[in-house]
């Protein structure tokens, strides 16, 4: 827990400045977490915003602070993929790759020196967006909470309310499917 | 397979690393309370007008029901308007004539 169950409960009574420091202590985390569930970094404050919007609305829900963390990520997995989900409907995830494609040609072409690292983690970032556009919303999540964000299978319990078996399945078939899409992409990066 | 699923397992470790978290900007809290004020603006919006909604309905229900109930009402009114003893006698006027036998009113 990044803060105290006292400050928790403070902003659950409706403690505004609370509140406020519960979301500074999440909000890096939580950002990063949608960036990397989205991969769109212009959206990911919206998305964010959004996040701790319904957290602020719905904390009197909340049964113990004991279970906010979980709370928290069941929130922003929510938001996350309904923004996915209006993504894929507006057909903008092209879109999205091309606008990174644009920006690394205008670099190019201003004859900036891009870092070598930094033209490589785009490249990485391009290929898992590639790659989890390929699957479901759904799978992408899970795969995006369990193998990059490294939630353990019990966290995943909470946040997804459902049994470790349940779920072990339901990852073993997120897995063959985003394995399914990588050989058939065969992208040049990766290891 | 299996080599694939190592090259798989190495991308989502590259992908963690190329995607750092990265902390809001400047105007992240100010927003997040403009959307929450506005959010309880349109709650609030939303039960005035619901409670709006409402009054105009009683009232619409209220003159609807004066319309209709008033004037019978008030038909009923006449329709009683004399004394029970007025009312008996005009519903029971000919029984005087029936009881009597035929002839006999001298």
């Amino acid at each position: 827990m990044l803060v105290d169950f006292e400050l928790i409960e403070r902003a659950r009574s409706g403690d505004d400045s609370a509140f406020n420091q519960v979301v500074q202590a999440y909000r890096k985390r939580i950002l990063g977490t949608i960036a990397r569930l989205i991969g769109r970094p212009e959206d990911v404050e919206d998305v964010g915003q959004e996040v701790f919007l319904r957290l602020y609305y719905s904390l009197d829900q909340l049964r113990t602070a004991e279970v906010f963390e979980p709370w928290l990520y069941r929130l922003t997995v929510n938001a996350a993929y309904d923004y996915l989900r209006k993504q894929r409907r507006r057909h903008e995830s092209r879109m999205s790759d091309l606008s990174e494609q644009q920006v690394m040609m205008a670099d190019a072409a201003a004859g900036g020196k891009r870092d070598v690292e930094e033209t490589r983690r785009t490249k990485i970032r391009e290929t898992v967006h590639d790659l989890l556009g390929k699957i479901s919303e759904e799978d992408r999540i899970l795969l995006t909470l369990k193998e990059v964000e490294g939630l353990s299978l019990k966290e995943l319990e909470k946040i997804y309310r459902v049994n470790e078996n349940a779920l072990k399945v339901r990852l073993f078939r997120a897995r063959q499917r985003v394995l399914k899409a990588y050989e058939a992409g065969e992208p040049e990066v990766g290891g | 397979m299996d080599r694939m699923k190592d090259r798989l397992d190495a991308l989502w470790v590259e992908y963690r690393e190329a995607t750092p978290d990265t902390d809001a900007g400047p105007n992240f809290m100010p927003q997040l309370w403009q959307k929450i004020e506005a959010r309880r603006v349109e709650t609030t919006s939303v039960f005035r007008r619901l409670a709006q909604i409402c009054v105009m309905a009683t009232i619409a229900l209220a003159l609807v029901i004066s319309a209709v109930l008033i004037p019978r009402s008030n038909y009923e009114e006449v329709f009683y308007s004399g004394t029970y003893v007025d009312i008996l006698a005009a519903e029971h006027s000919n029984d005087y004539v029936e009881a009597l036998p035929a002839g006999d009113y001298r």
